[in-house]
């Protein structure tokens, strides 16, 4: 792109919105960072040092908090079985819009998305009442299957895209190589589509270790993190507050960073 | 014996009719090339025989055999595609044996048949490399030796060589013919490159418009063009076709037509050229000349109707003189007001 005259001021309100938009993620994160590490005295002392001593007493507490161990223990199952529902439902449909011409296919890829579009808050109150009904409530995979719900239009969109850049003609010709849809597909197409897959699936089990509505409403003593977290958010005392923040945050930003490309891919931005 | 039939093969995409009752008859270890222009249907019509589109009716045999209802790795084929398709995460040993091993051959044996095809091929030193390491031209090779290595009954080829560069793709072409010879397998070529076909096909297939316009050897199909399509698609520059529905030109050059001749056909390396006005000759007026090197070709005007001739080199040639042709009798082909050849 060519330069001209008055593009200077411009740059310069370019450079201010990306600094603020940065602070206004990164600042949170970084109180939240060093709060986390320093002892429960310094979280409530003024004034505030930049660079804390950096103490474990915070977190510490945290993990020995009643209840703590049980709901994080609770999250991880939960959000493993809505990562294997997601990838076990999604993975088909995603090949499924990928290889075949279908009626209506159009309008399930719209539909897909329009899940998302769906305020949770409205099917709360139904779902919780259906959920009495066939004893799904306060159970774990309850709430996985809401995660699911939740995971799938993503999982659905990015097998989707993902099948979508492997060539047909690879599979093509491992049929005519004597192989049967499935071998081609276990053979040839599984093992280029499986990073793609596995950003997927890291990327279902942050939706999932995310969540705090669904959660909160449908579990009474089977707590996840979060819903345990926001429960006791008034009676905990700070720093459990913000150590919780950071064990919430830190997988979520981790596993997102390493699956990022496929992420990009799904809205249409090219990385690299 | 593994001959090819296709009767009556007919394909639609939507509204779009993409082949209208197609036959073909492949005899065992013959070469045929299917040629037309890009959507004529000659790669749908390679993918249903080898049975990666369904056809809407007709039937398929392969030596003898319904394959209709046959999924692919039931019809005893092998395929070559444009792209090549060499499995990007199996190193080229893997790619090459990948046929056999599907076949459950035993692993030894994969290993010498991999090892002789690698050798012919010219493709041993990289048998441990993936395929993003390779060339086009070897990429190609790797494609070919992997359909081969199986020994199938028939080859089916999808513009195997139109990804290489001018050059390579000469080389290729020699190759491939040579090496498919000596395997004696019955091929199917698919095409749009006339050359390749001509110099390939033991007989070519000229298709448009999703039907065959001819199918013959290629010099029936370069001098005996079944219809005015072939005769202006083959050849370069391609056959000349005068309207001469008045009897006019011919009678000029002293030529018998046939009663329902519409127009006359005629090459342009088949006519001759004279300076001075000879007796049953057409007088032209020269257009544009352009050197070739071997030969030299111009365009000629007669009476508002345009004719291309080639021309010996050492013909001094000048844009606007008046020359006299005559076309030679033997090589004339008529045409109906549909453009189908007429019988002499």
């Amino acid at each position: 792109m060519k330069r001209v005259g008055g593009s200077s001021a411009m740059a310069w309100l370019f450079g201010a919105s990306l600094v603020i938009l940065c602070l206004w993620v990164l600042l949170p994160l970084y109180l939240l960072m060093v709060n986390s590490v320093s002892t429960p005295d310094q979280i409530h002392g003024w004034p505030k040092r930049l660079w804390p001593e950096i103490s474990f007493d915070t977190i510490l507490f945290f993990w020995n908090f009643q209840g703590v161990a049980q709901a994080m223990f609770n999250s991880i199952v939960t959000a493993v079985i809505t990562l294997l529902l997601s990838i076990l439902l999604g993975t088909p449909a995603g090949y499924g819009l990928a290889r075949f011409r279908f009626r209506g296919k159009n309008l399930f890829r719209i539909m897909v998305l329009m899940t998302r579009a769906f305020p949770l808050p409205l099917l709360a109150l139904p779902l919780a009442v259906v959920y009495l009904q066939i004893g799904l409530d306060d159970t774990l995979i309850g709430v996985a299957l809401v995660h699911t719900m939740l995971a799938l239009p993503f999982t659905v969109l990015v097998t989707f895209s993902l099948f979508l850049g492997i060539p047909r003609e690879l599979e093509e010709v491992a049929w005519t190589m004597g192989c049967t849809r499935w071998e081609a597909f276990r053979k040839v197409v599984l093992p280029l589509a499986a990073p793609g897959i596995a950003a997927s699936a890291v990327f279902a089990f942050v939706v999932s270790w995310n969540e705090v509505f669904a959660a909160a409403i449908l579990t009474v003593n089977n707590q996840t993190l979060t819903a345990f977290l926001v429960q006791s958010l008034d009676e905990s005392p700070v720093h459990l507050k913000f150590a919780g923040g950071l064990v919430l945050v830190l997988p979520a930003l981790v596993f997102i960073f390493a699956v990022r490309k496929y992420m990009f891919s799904l809205w249409g931005i090219a990385s690299r | 014996m593994t001959g090819i039939s296709v009767a009556g093969i007919q394909k639609r995409f939507g509204a779009y009719q993409a082949l209208t009752s197609v036959s073909l008859e492949v005899r065992d270890s013959e070469f045929t090339v299917l040629l037309g222009p890009s959507g004529c249907g000659k790669s749908t019509l390679l993918r249903i025989i080898a049975g990666l589109e369904y056809a809407d009716g007709g039937t398929i045999d392969i030596g003898q055999r319904r394959v209709n209802d046959l999924p692919p790795r039931l019809r005893r084929i092998a395929m070559v595609f444009q792209n090549y398709a060499v499995f990007p995460h199996m190193t080229i040993y893997d790619n090459v044996a990948f046929g056999l091993r599907t076949r459950k051959t035993p692993e030894a044996e994969v290993r010498t048949r991999v090892m002789r095809m690698a050798e012919l091929m010219d493709i041993g030193a990289q048998l441990s490399k993936y395929s993003a390491q390779l060339s086009g031209g070897q990429r190609q090779r790797v494609a070919v030796a992997r359909a081969l290595v199986v020994e199938p009954e028939v080859l089916l080829m999808d513009e195997p060589l139109s990804n290489l560069d001018a050059l390579l793709r000469l080389q290729m072409r020699a190759e491939l013919k040579s090496l498919l010879q000596e395997f004696n397998t019955t091929t199917i070529y698919v095409t749009h490159d006339q050359v390749e076909a001509m110099s390939l096909a033991d007989r070519i297939a000229v298709m448009n418009g999703g039907h065959i316009e001819q199918y013959g050897s290629p010099m029936q199909i370069y001098s005996r063009p079944a219809t005015r399509f072939v005769g202006g698609f083959i050849g370069n520059p391609p056959m000349n076709f005068l309207l001469d529905d008045h009897h006019s030109y011919s009678r000029q050059v002293g030529l018998e037509r046939p009663g329902k001749a519409h127009s006359l056909g005629i090459r342009p390396e088949d006519i001759q050229v004279y300076r001075e006005m000879a007796t049953q000759c057409w007088p032209v007026k020269v257009g544009v000349v352009e050197c070739l090197g071997p030969m030299q070709q111009f365009t000629a005007e007669l009476d508002h109707q345009m004719l291309r001739v080639t021309a010996d080199p050492d013909l001094a040639l000048h844009s606007g003189e008046t020359l006299y042709l005559r076309p030679d009798p033997a090589k004339v082909c008529w045409y109906d007001g549909e453009g189908r050849m007429l019988p002499v």
